[in-house]
């Protein structure tokens, strides 16, 4: 299972439409928190950082709190630029630009991440 | 007046929100015919140019905070990247360009990200102004101890009070030369904040039968790979 966490429910769609494998959509930080730690844990997360409630870094922080979700990988989607941050700490493992990436971009990620 | 200009950087953000869904929206499409195929490159093409002008609005605000670093640039580079960006536009638009390089010195004193935003909005702009079947011109060439890059187009002589603010040294807001679709003045405007942010001298020269905009830049002392 993949996890997009977007408050943007047309641009989660995409993504998640893009990986080609079972996806869950949540429009808050909050929702997928509560998700991870009741049911299953996530093989992939794409992450928007700028959300309505608790941003995507205070959802990286959460994560990395927890033991058995700290070595979740994270893919960062943002319009914003991080590629020039280490966010490694936080089980980042790679970043895509909302402006540039491609369905190929993401279904890679997901290839890779979430056999 | 700060609130006012955050407030552009806030709707610079609000905009580009739905122009990246509705790019990928267009990516999102399965297999295509041919037309289809077409039609979903162009829609993908315009959504990544009118992010590419929000984004060049958002960094005017920026542009205050001194966030650009000025760098020694490979000024045939970058117009190379430029002209591979716009090609297909002057393509579909039935318009030619024709580019030559005559500078010997390699590198600039520039911004790079300024410096594409610069040639792009002059070729953009030349492109508008240019009727169909006619070309703009791209020259790049050595002005004393500058280099000189200037844009022509075959398209209307420019407004007369529009060359006075160009002379002055900058456009205080953008200003439509023509009633037509994309020439609202806003590349000039964002050319020449960005000309006038790295001290590059932008000027304009009225010719009868159409305008040439033209940005100086200073030579890079740094010895250059190139050369």
């Amino acid at each position: 299972m993949i996890f997009v966490v977007d408050d943007d429910v047309i641009m989660a769609k995409c993504v998640a439409r893009a990986t080609k494998k079972e996806t869950r959509i949540f429009t808050n930080a909050i929702e997928a928190m509560n998700e991870i730690s009741s049911d299953e844990m996530p093989k992939l997360i794409f992450l928007d950082v700028l959300l309505d409630g608790p941003d995507g870094f205070t959802f990286l922080n959460e994560l990395v709190s927890y033991p058995d979700t700290r070595m979740i990988p994270i893919v960062i989607v943002s319009s914003l630029d991080y590629s020039n941050e280490d966010l490694s700490s936080y089980g980042v493992v790679g970043y895509l630009n909302k402006e540039k990436m491609t369905p190929q971009e993401i279904y890679q990620y997901a290839k890779k991440y979430a056999k | 007046m700060e609130k006012e200009v955050d407030g552009i950087l806030v709707a610079a953000h609000e905009l580009k929100a739905p122009l990246a869904v509705l790019r990928q929206l267009a990516l999102s499409f399965d297999d295509m015919d041919e037309t289809g195929e077409h039609i979903r490159s162009e829609m993908v093409r315009v959504s990544e140019r009118a992010i590419k002008q929000v984004n060049d609005l958002a960094k005017i605000r920026r542009l205050e905070d001194g966030l650009f670093e000025m760098e020694p640039v490979a000024v045939r580079a970058v117009c190379d990247d430029v002209t591979r960006e716009l090609s297909y536009l002057f393509d579909c638009n039935r318009r030619d360009l024709f580019i030559k390089y005559s500078n010997r010195a390699k590198l600039v004193t520039a911004n790079r990200e300024l410096l594409y935003s610069v040639i792009y909005n002059f070729l953009l702009n030349a492109m508008h102004y240019s009727g169909e079947r006619t070309r703009s011109e791209l020259i790049v060439q050595d002005y004393l101890d500058k280099v000189k890059i200037s844009i022509r187009d075959f398209g209307p002589m420019l407004p007369i009070d529009v060359w006075r603010e160009i002379k002055r040294g900058f456009i205080e807001k953008p200003t439509s030369i023509a009633m037509r679709p994309g020439s609202s003045g806003l590349g000039l405007y964002i050319a020449s904040k960005f000309s006038r942010y790295m001290n590059a001298k932008v000027g304009a020269v009225r010719h009868r039968d159409g305008t040439s905009f033209y940005v100086e830049l200073p030579i890079s002392k740094q010895a250059s790979l190139f050369e």
